[in-house]
């Protein structure tokens, strides 16, 4: 049963970064589908720099920096240019898988997966899961006991308001859409160096949209989040967990993206964006 | 030295010049207008004075803080009270925000002003009066020396009307100067001390109030005479309704009907009065088909069922002017061909076979052109460039081209000019004579007088008064609109 | 009004490749000259190649006029790829045990790719009507459970004695797609899918469907009190966008690959995204851009082999050029629902 738990949060973990990560963005107005590349990144750019320096905390760093560049292009994108913000994020995961499937071969000298690097190694792990969970707690508090927080909202729900009232909507959701990247980025960490030691092609498998189901799941609230994050964890640990039985791997397989839509289709009706999620602002 | 001092304002968005070399001063403690109608530039001059917009020419003197209360509110409706009227301004304790100390502050603004809120209530939740008091209380927290109020009565009852200026007076008396944009002639005569009349773009005229009237300014604002309005034929008395409405039950997102009874025959115009947020939109999108309802809505001998769908109500000859055209009625990046079709494009005569007809559809889209003066005149033009006036010629003439049985027209002259106003409400009566029933919602109340045969007041989702033509009571009407009898 | 957005876009789409890609092709120690040069000839350099541009082009046309179509009714279908993948096995598992002459095994086989890539967008479609699930999440969601979905199938129940591992058995000959040039892999399906466009462009321009479905796209809220279904068209909208996608998945396995393999499609569905942008989500200048794409997609190989460039740098250009080209608001939201 405990083995199970940890398991969980296991499988959890990378999914409650990236919803956190996207909860901050769509807090502040803008949709984020990117999550997948910002976790790809993170991974990808993590194993690099660790590979290069020989630390694996560096290369947390680095992978953390990495996202957060990633989201600042979104950022940028939505508002400097303010263009439509799903098609966007569909191309920062081609370029960052794009990327990182390049970079294998340009810093590894070989595709489809890097060497062993340097990871964080077990104390790592359960420091990383800690973090996750702790991070929920902050970004609560952020949200809803700030001032900074308050004005994040206000710019979800109504960027014109905000500004009357002295705001920049347009510097807030940058800086929302750059630390929500880097937040997303940590959950690539997570995969690529705390669970394993390396980074593989494609090895994100659609966390990314998960994340985006919990985070609607959640509704918008970074503990909702992190609690649909550790629900649909839950399925993938199912999936070891019911190995022995005569089910098919591939229905294993299919039950985290299967209880996403599940939820999507109970769930999202009922629960409202913030108002001005998805909607460019204009000056 | 005047609190404000605007010299040479010019403004220009793409071709248009929305305001044109303005000069406008106003001093401390005093409460002036600036009237014109829609589209003279007035918001925009309002904004420019506030700082939200910037101008292209021209200077702008201002000692002290400017405040706006806008016409559509800048609320986060998912925000507090508290969080609304605090927004950028919020007390801290430490990293935290210091709640206690906003509530407190919230309730010592009301104390001051006499605009009383509960600082925790969710904007959303409150009635369009209890917003607009939040509006204020926002602007007046940051202790401004200078009031722009932009159409601020659009939302009141006639009897709110006299406590908001009693409020408006009290702040002039502070000392604050205070700019009034309206289009309400009858209260600028009220309660303000001087008048700027604007018309594209510029000052055309200036007025000690005193020393003026409602006629001469409406005279000057529109530039020549108001255009009159179609004769009304003496209609016969109607045996059966085409409409009846019984225990209508019905919500929207932000009013709801509770219980509403209505009847309209042929050849009749029943205006509905009342202000905003009392269900005008609840029966209006019950009717139109795209909200359900509880209770009967009977159509010339048919019970419609609550699921009928807009398609199915105008093939029977049911035809809705929204109200809002850009989102309800008009597709902004087609031509104006496309856009009258709509509604049509499956009928007979429009096409052929799987085909859309381009040559009937361009023909219909013409005599809409032709009978309704639009302008440019060329039906290939993109609806997003036309006027307001223009576009909202286009959706009543598309409504009532085919002498529809039944028409419901939301606030048909929203936003448009003088001269399309009064062309859209000829048409209306031309339609009532010839035995088309019309449903008039309106939030002005001169609109309803001017063109309706019967007045019935809403309030609370309710029917609250009823009146006939000979028996039109302005005094009695606006005490029902705020809930009194 | 199209023509010059059109030139435009493709202009900027070639800036992002000339210079983005130069700066991957020396990070990789490769000389842009050296680098472009691989790219062109790899995908026009001789007869040979130009046909595989062209298989490659027909590949992406497919699942991009029905991005296009999708994106024309206000609707994000981002699960292409699964669409095209599950039309694909229908047309696989069908078409290894069907004997029949090729006038009718071929049509019917077309046919059931689209009717299983139909049958997948309209799972999303139906999520999205009944439901009011976003059909963003909905789409990508499906695009992993039809991995797997096919994975099961081909291993397991609809296993069939040839069929090994991620591929089913090889199609009867008579089930192949005529080829337009010998000893290419260029097949019918390249004029199959120009008459598509065209059907499409008269559809969305001269046709009452097509102009309701424009005014749901354009203008939701007007659409619907104008009397059109927005969940109908929606639904039906979604079902034709990945029929038609399946439609391209099912020519895979009859003209290119003669059988069908997991492995089927590089990001077609993805890649389509791009391909509808850069065209404007207009069907002709789809098609010009699905050849733009196609060179890329191909060229990339030969880049890859002459030149050592990485191929993966493609897919990223791909993404950038969505990026920047998202700049337009393709859907207007004057009152999305």
């Amino acid at each position: 049963m405990l083995s199970f738990l940890w398991l969980m949060l296991i499988k959890s973990a990378p999914l409650v970064y990236a919803a956190l990560g996207g909860v901050l963005c769509e807090r502040s107005g803008v949709l984020n589908i990117g999550l997948e590349g910002m976790i790809a990144i993170g991974a990808f750019s993590g194993v690099s720099i660790s590979f290069a320096t020989g630390s694996a905390i560096l290369g947390a760093i680095g992978g953390v920096v990495c996202g957060g560049l990633l989201g600042a292009i979104l950022g940028i994108a939505a508002t400097r240019f303010r263009v439509e913000q799903i098609v966007a994020g569909t191309g920062i995961n081609l370029i960052a898988l794009g990327g990182a499937a390049y970079g294998l071969v340009i810093v590894f000298g070989q595709p489809g997966a890097s060497k062993e690097v340097n990871a964080l190694g077990p104390t790592g792990e359960i420091a990383m899961v800690c973090l996750a969970l702790a991070l929920a707690g902050l970004l609560h508090a952020f949200l809803f006991w700030t001032r900074a927080g308050l004005h994040v909202r206000a710019c979800g729900e109504n960027p014109r308001a905000a500004d009357v009232a002295g705001i920049n909507p347009l510097r807030v959701r940058f800086w929302a859409t750059t630390a929500g990247g880097a937040i997303a980025a940590l959950g690539g960490v997570f995969l690529a160096m705390a669970e394993l030691d390396l980074y593989s092609d494609g090895m994100s498998a659609g966390r990314g949209f998960i994340a985006l189901a919990a985070v609607i799941f959640g509704r918008w609230n970074p503990l909702g989040a992190a609690a649909a994050a550790l629900f649909f964890g839950a399925f993938e640990a199912l999936q070891f967990t019911l190995q022995r039985t005569g089910i098919p791997v591939e229905f294993m397989q299919a039950l985290p993206y299967v209880a996403a839509l599940i939820a999507l289709a109970g769930f999202a009706g009922r629960a409202r964006a913030p108002a001005a999620d998805g909607v460019p602002y204009r000056r | 030295m005047p609190a404000l001092a605007l010299r040479g304002i010019v403004k220009r968005f793409g071709d248009l010049v929305a305001v044109d070399g303005v000069d406008l001063d106003l001093e401390s403690g005093a409460v002036v207008a600036l009237i014109g109608e829609n589209g003279a530039g007035k918001s925009t001059l309002a904004n420019i004075a506030f700082g939200s917009i910037a101008a292209d020419e021209g200077s702008i003197e201002r000692n002290g803080v400017v405040g706006l209360v806008h016409q559509h509110f800048q609320l986060v409706e998912r925000l507090s009270v508290w969080e609304n009227v605090l927004l950028g301004r919020e007390p801290r304790k430490g990293w935290r925000l210091d709640i206690a100390a906003a509530r407190a502050r919230v309730r010592e603004l009301g104390e001051r002003y006499g605009l009383h809120v509960d600082p925790d209530a969710l904007v959303e939740t409150l009635p369009v009066g209890l917003k607009q008091r939040v509006e204020l209380l926002r602007e007046l927290e940051r202790e401004p020396a200078i009031l722009l109020l932009d159409e601020p009565t659009a939302v009141l009852a006639p009897s709110e009307i006299e406590s908001f200026f009693a409020t408006v007076v009290a702040l002039a008396k502070r000392g604050i100067a205070i700019l009034v944009v309206t289009h309400k002639l009858a209260e600028v005569i009220s309660y303000t001390s001087r008048v700027n009349v604007m018309r594209a773009g510029r000052i055309v005229a200036r007025y000690e109030t005193a020393q003026t009237n409602a006629d001469e300014l409406a005279r000057v604002m529109v530039g020549g005479e108001i255009p009159r309005l179609a004769e009304r034929t003496a209609m016969p008395r109607q045996v059966s309704p085409v409409v009846h409405i019984s225990g209508l039950r019905a919500r929207t997102e932000s009013d709801e009907i509770a219980g509403l009874d209505l009847a309209l025959g042929a050849g009749e115009i029943l205006g509905v009065a009342g202000v905003e947020g009392n269900g005008q939109t609840a029966l209006a999108d019950a009717l139109a088909g795209v909200c359900g309802y509880e209770g009967t809505i009977r159509f010339r001998d048919e019970d419609l069922p609550p699921t009928l769908g807009p398609r199915a109500r105008i093939l029977r000859g049911m035809q809705i002017v929204p109200q809002d055209r850009q989102r309800e009625a008009l597709v902004l990046d087609w031509d104006v061909t496309e856009n009258a079709i709509l509604g049509r494009e499956r009928n007979p005569e429009l096409r052929r076979g799987l085909q859309i007809d381009r040559a009937a559809a361009r023909a219909f889209a013409q005599t809409i052109v032709d009978r309704f003066d639009v302008r440019p005149p060329q039906v290939d033009t993109l609806v997003r460039s036309l006027s307001g006036g223009n576009q909202q010629k286009i959706v009543v003439g598309r409504v009532l081209a085919g002498q529809p049985t039944f028409v419901l027209a939301y606030q048909p002259t929203r936003g448009i000019d003088v001269g399309a106003a009064a062309l859209v409400q000829s048409r209306l009566i031309e339609a009532r004579n010839a035995g088309t029933a019309i449903l008039l919602i309106s939030f002005e109340l001169d609109e309803i007088f001017a063109l309706a045969d019967r007045v019935v007041v809403l309030y609370r989702g309710k029917i609250a008064g009823e009146f006939e033509r000979d028996a039109f009571d302005r005094g009695r009407i606006g005490a029902l609109m705020a809930g009194s009898s | 009004m199209k023509f010059s957005r059109g030139i435009r876009d493709a202009a900027i789409a070639f800036g992002i490749i000339i210079v983005f890609g130069s700066l991957a092709m020396l990070l990789a120690g490769v000389n842009p000259v050296d680098g472009f040069t691989a790219l062109l000839i790899g995908a026009v350099g001789n007869v040979p190649e130009t046909a595989e541009t062209l298989v490659q082009t027909t590949s992406l046309l497919f699942p991009a006029l029905g991005i296009a179509l999708a994106f024309r009714a206000g609707l994000f279908n981002i699960g292409a790829e699964g669409q095209l993948l599950i039309g694909g096995l229908f047309a696989g598992v069908i078409g290894e045990r069907l004997i029949a002459p090729g006038i009718i095994a071929i049509p019917l086989l077309l046919l059931a790719g689209a009717v299983g890539g139909g049958a997948w967008g309209a799972l999303a479609g139906w999520l999205r009507a009944r439901f009011a699930a976003n059909e963003v999440i909905a789409t990508l969601m499906l695009n992993y459970v039809a991995i797997q979905v096919a994975a099961y199938a081909i291993t397991g129940p609809l296993k069939s004695a040839a069929g090994a591992g991620n591929e089913t058995g090889e199609l009867p000959a008579s089930s192949w797609l005529p080829t337009i040039l010998p000893d290419t892999r260029l097949s019918i399906a390249l004029l199959l899918a120009l008459a598509l466009a065209l059907l499409l462009r008269w559809m969305l321009r001269s046709t009452v469907i097509g102009y309701q479905l424009r005014a749901v796209g354009d203008a939701p809220r007007t659409a619907q009190r104008a009397g059109i279904d927005l969940a109908k068209m929606r639904f039906w909208t979604m079902a034709f966008s990945g029929a038609i996608a399946g439609f391209g998945g099912a020519t895979i396995v009859l003209g290119v690959l003669h059988r069908f393999n997991l492995a089927l499609s590089p990001g077609y569905g993805f890649i389509g995204i791009a391909v509808a942008l850069v065209g404007e989500l207009d069907p002709l200048w789809v098609t010009v851009a699905a050849f733009l794409f196609g060179m890329l997609q191909n060229g990339a190989i030969g880049m890859q082999a002459a030149a050592n460039v990485p191929r993966d740098v493609v897919t990223a250009i791909e993404g950038l050029i969505i990026l920047v080209l998202a700049g337009r608001r393709i859907i207007t939201r004057s009152g999305a629902d």
